[in-house]
C-alpha cells in the first residue's frame, strides 16, 4: 500500500485577542491508499480543524505534513489550491451546493477550476452523478432534491475529480438515520471501489462502519484502532 | 478556469437574480442614456447653430451701432447718426478687403391681400443684397438700381410670406396694400425668393424686400440705416475686412464703443464655443450620474460578496485560485455595467431619436459619444469591482465555509 498522508506532529493555535486556542497540540498519523478511517471526539476536540489542515484549506502552526509524499508546508497559496483541487474531495456536514446551479453545474465546478473542457466536464459530471444514483436528477437545483439526494450531489462532487482522498466532514449530521445509513453505504461502496476516506464523526454508529477509528480529545489523538498496524 | 468560462458564469451568475441584476443596472442605465440623449441633443443644437450661422450669408460681416450711454452728464454722440447711406457707399470704395456694403433700414407693418394680410417685417435694402446673404431668386426678380434711383412702389417676397398670403398662386405682377400707422401704399410685388429657413437673427422668409431709397425717404422717414452687412472680398480678407471697417468708424465717432463688428468667422467661433461648453457641462452631469451608477454597482457587488461567502469558501474548497476568484468578481461586474451601458446606449439613442422626431429638435448621433459613454462604463463596472473582488480572492476558506 502507498503512502497517501503523512502528519507529523501538527498543532493549531487560534489567536483570540489575549487568548490562545490550542485546537491541535501534535498530531501524527499516517493514511494508506484505500483505507477508510472514521475520526471521532467530542465537540471541540479539534475534529475539524485536522480536517481542514489535512484538506490543505488551512496551515498548521506546526508540525509536518505531507500529500502523496510531497511536503505542502512550503506550498503557496496557489499550489494548496491545487492540491484541494486535484487531491481532495470534499464533503461537509451542510452539503455547500451552489444553490442556483443545477445538480450538473454544481458536479461541474471542480472540474472547471481544473481546466477540463465543456464537453468532457459534462461527461464526467453526468457519470458520477449517475453512479450516486441520481441520473434523473441532474437538472434539478439543489431546493428540488432532499437531503441525501443533495449529500449525494455533494458525494459526486468530490469524486469527479478522482481526487487521493474524500475528507468529511460529519456528513451524515443532518440527515436522519435511515438517509444517513444511505450514504454511509454509498462511502462503504466508494471504498471497496478503490476510495480513500476520512470521516469526522461524533456517532459510534457510523463510526463502527470504518475499518479504522483515529479519536481525539483536547486536540490529541487518544486511540487509533483498526489499522494495518498497531498505532495507538 | 479560462475568460471564455468566467463570462459564461458571471453571466449566468447574474441571469439567476434577475431583478436585482437590472436594478443594479439601473444607474448604469441612466448614466449613459443620459450622456447619450445629452450630447446628441447638444451636437444637433450646435450643427443647427452653425447652419443657422453660413445660413447668414457667405464671408458676411454685420455692423451695427451700439449706442452707449452718456457719461456723467456729457451728452455723446449717438453712433447711430453716422450710419448712413454714405457711410456705406464710404466704407465700400475705400476698404480693399470689403467687396460690398449693403445698408438695411428694418419696419414693420401690416401687408394686405384680398382678404388675406399678415403682419411682417419689411426690409429697405440694395441689389446687392441676395450677393451677400447668398439669397436666390424663386420668380420674378430682386430689386433693381432703377427701382431705387426712382423709389418705385415693388415689392420682393419672402417664401413664406407668399405662401401665407397667395397660396399656391403666382404673387408676380399683383398688388399689395401695405399699411403702417395711418398711411397706406400700394406695391407690386415683382419677385418671390426661395426658402432660406431658419438663420442666426431671424427668418428672411417672413419678411419682404423693399428699395432702400423707397423706404427711408418715403416710409420710414429716417437719414440713417440700422444695419450694414458687409461682404469680405475673400474668406481670407474677413479679418482685414474687420479692422477696415472698425478704423473707418473709429474714425467718424471718436470712440471704439459705439458699434459692434462681427464676422461670420466670429460668429461661428463664439456659438461654437457656447455649443461646447454647454454640451461639455451636460456632458458632465451625465457623468456623474455614470459615477453614482458606478457606486450602485460597487454597492452591489459587496452585498453579493458577503451573501456568497459560502460560495466563495466552497469554491476555494474545490480549487479556485484567489485569481479565479478575484476575476469571476470582476467579470461579474463588468457584465453588470457593461449590460447596463449597452441598454444605455439603446435608451439614449432612442430618446435622441424621438426628440428629433417628435420634438422636431434637431440632433446628431456620435460614434464616437457612444463610444465614449460605453468605454466610461466598462471602466466604472471595473473600479467598482476590484475592491469588493479582492474582498471575495482574499477571504479564508475555512472562515468563509463556517460563515452563516
Ligand atoms: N477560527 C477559530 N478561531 C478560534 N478558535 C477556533 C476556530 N476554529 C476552531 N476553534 C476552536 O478550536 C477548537 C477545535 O475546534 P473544531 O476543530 O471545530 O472542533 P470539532 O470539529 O471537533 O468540534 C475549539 O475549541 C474551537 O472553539
Ligand atoms: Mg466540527
Amino acid at each position: 500500500m502507498t503512502k497517501m498522508l503523512e502528519a507529523k506532529g501538527l498543532t493549531k493555535v487560534y489567536h483570540m485577542g489575549a487568548e490562545q486556542v490550542h485546537a491541535l497540540r501534535g498530531v501524527s498519523f499516517t493514511v494508506e491508499s484505500r483505507e477508510y478511517i472514521a475520526i471521532m471526539g467530542p465537540s471541540g476536540s479539534g475534529k475539524s480543524t485536522l480536517l481542514h489542515i489535512v484538506g490543505c484549506l488551512d496551515r498548521p502552526t506546526s508540525g509536518e505534513l505531507a500529500i502523496e509524499d510531497r511536503d505542502v508546508r512550503k506550498a503557496t497559496d496557489n499550489e494548496l489550491a491545487e492540491i484541494r483541487n486535484r487531491k481532495i474531495g470534499f464533503v461537509f456536514q451542510t452539503f455547500n451546493l451552489l444553490p442556483k446551479a443545477t445538480a450538473l453545474e454544481n458536479v461541474e465546478l471542480p472540474l472547471i477550476y481544473a481546466g477540463v473542457r465543456r464537453r468532457e466536464r459534462r461527461e464526467r459530471a453526468a457519470a458520477v452523478l449517475e453512479r450516486v444514483g441520481l441520473a434523473d436528477r441532474m437538472g434539478h437545483r439543489p431546493s428540488e432534491l432532499s437531503g441525501g439526494q443533495r449529500q449525494r450531489v455533494a458525494i459526486a462532487r468530490a469524486i469527479v475529480t478522482e481526487p487521493a482522498f474524500i475528507l468529511a466532514d460529519e456528513p451524515t449530521g443532518s440527515l436522519d438515520t435511515a438517509t444517513g445509513a444511505q450514504i454511509l453505504d454509498l462511502f462503504a461502496e466508494l471504498n471497496s471501489e478503490g476510495n480513500t476516506i476520512l470521516l469526522i464523526t461524533h456517532d459510534e454508529a457510523v463510526a463502527a462502519r470504518a475499518q479504522r477509528v483515529i479519536r481525539l480529545l483536547d486536540g490529541r489523538i487518544v486511540s487509533d484502532t483498526g489499522g494495518s498496524e498497531v498505532r495507538a | 478556469m479560462n475568460l471564455g468560462e468566467t463570462i459564461r458564469s458571471a453571466v449566468w451568475s447574474l441571469q439567476s437574480s434577475k431583478l436585482r441584476s437590472f436594478l443594479s443596472m439601473l444607474g448604469i442605465i441612466i448614466g449613459v442614456a443620459a450622456v447619450v440623449g445629452i450630447v446628441s441633443i447638444g451636437l444637433g443644437a450646435q450643427t443647427s447653430v452653425l447652419d443657422m450661422v453660413s445660413a447668414l450669408g457667405s464671408n458676411l460681416i454685420m455692423i451695427s451701432p451700439a449706442p452707449t450711454l452718456g457719461r456723467g452728464g456729457s451728452v455723446s454722440a449717438d453712433p447711430r447718426d453716422v450710419f448712413t447711406v454714405q457711410l456705406a457707399q464710404h466704407m465700400q470704395e475705400r476698404s480693399p478687403g470689403i467687396k460690398l456694403v449693403v445698408p438695411l433700414v428694418q419696419g414693420s407693418g401690416l401687408l394686405i391681400y384680398g382678404g388675406s394680410n399678415l403682419r411682417s417685417t419689411v426690409v429697405g435694402t440694395t441689389p446687392a443684397y441676395t450677393e451677400v446673404t447668398n439669397y436666390k431668386v424663386r420668380a420674378g426678380r430682386f430689386l433693381h438700381d432703377l427701382d431705387l434711383e426712382h423709389q418705385t412702389q415693388v415689392m420682393v417676397l419672402g417664401s413664406r410670406v407668399a405662401e401665407r398670403l397667395f397660396g399656391q398662386a403666382n404673387p408676380v405682377g399683383e398688388q399689395i396694400t401695405y399699411v403702417v400707422g395711418d398711411r397706406r401704399y400700394s406695391f407690386t410685388v415683382v419677385g418671390v425668393m426661395e426658402s432660406k429657413g431658419q438663420v442666426l437673427m431671424g427668418n428672411y422668409d417672413n419678411q419682404v424686400y423693399i428699395p432702400l431709397t423707397l423706404a427711408m425717404e418715403r416710409i420710414l422717414r429716417t437719414k440713417t440705416v440700422s444695419t450694414l452687412m458687409a461682404q469680405a472680398a475673400s474668406a481670407e480678407a474677413a479679418s482685414e475686412a474687420v479692422q477696415q471697417a472698425e478704423f473707418l468708424l473709429y474714425s467718424r465717432l471718436g470712440t471704439a464703443d459705439g458699434f459692434n463688428v462681427t464676422s461670420q468667422d466670429e460668429m461661428l467661433e463664439t456659438m461654437g464655443d457656447v455649443a461646447f461648453t454647454l454640451q461639455l457641462m451636460l456632458g458632465a452631469i451625465g457623468g456623474i450620474s455614470l459615477v453614482v451608477g458606478g457606486i450602485g454597482v460597487m454597492n452591489i457587488m459587496l452585498v453579493s460578496v458577503s451573501e456568497r461567502t459560502r460560495e466563495i469558501g466552497t469554491r476555494k474548497a474545490l480549487g479556485a485560485k484567489q485569481r479565479d476568484l478575484l476575476l469571476q468578481f470582476i467579470v461579474e461586474a463588468l457584465v453588470l455595467s457593461t449590460s447596463g451601458g449597452a441598454i444605455g446606449l439603446l435608451v439614449g439613442t432612442a430618446v435622441a431619436e424621438g426628440v428629433s422626431r417628435f420634438g422636431g429638435w434637431p440632433t446628431k448621433i456620435q460614434v464616437s459619444a457612444l463610444a465614449l459613454a460605453f468605454g466610461f462604463s466598462a471602466l466604472v463596472g471595473l473600479v467598482a469591482g476590484v475592491y469588493p473582488a479582492m474582498r471575495a480572492a482574499r477571504l479564508d476558506p475555512v472562515v468563509a465555509l463556517s460563515y452563516e
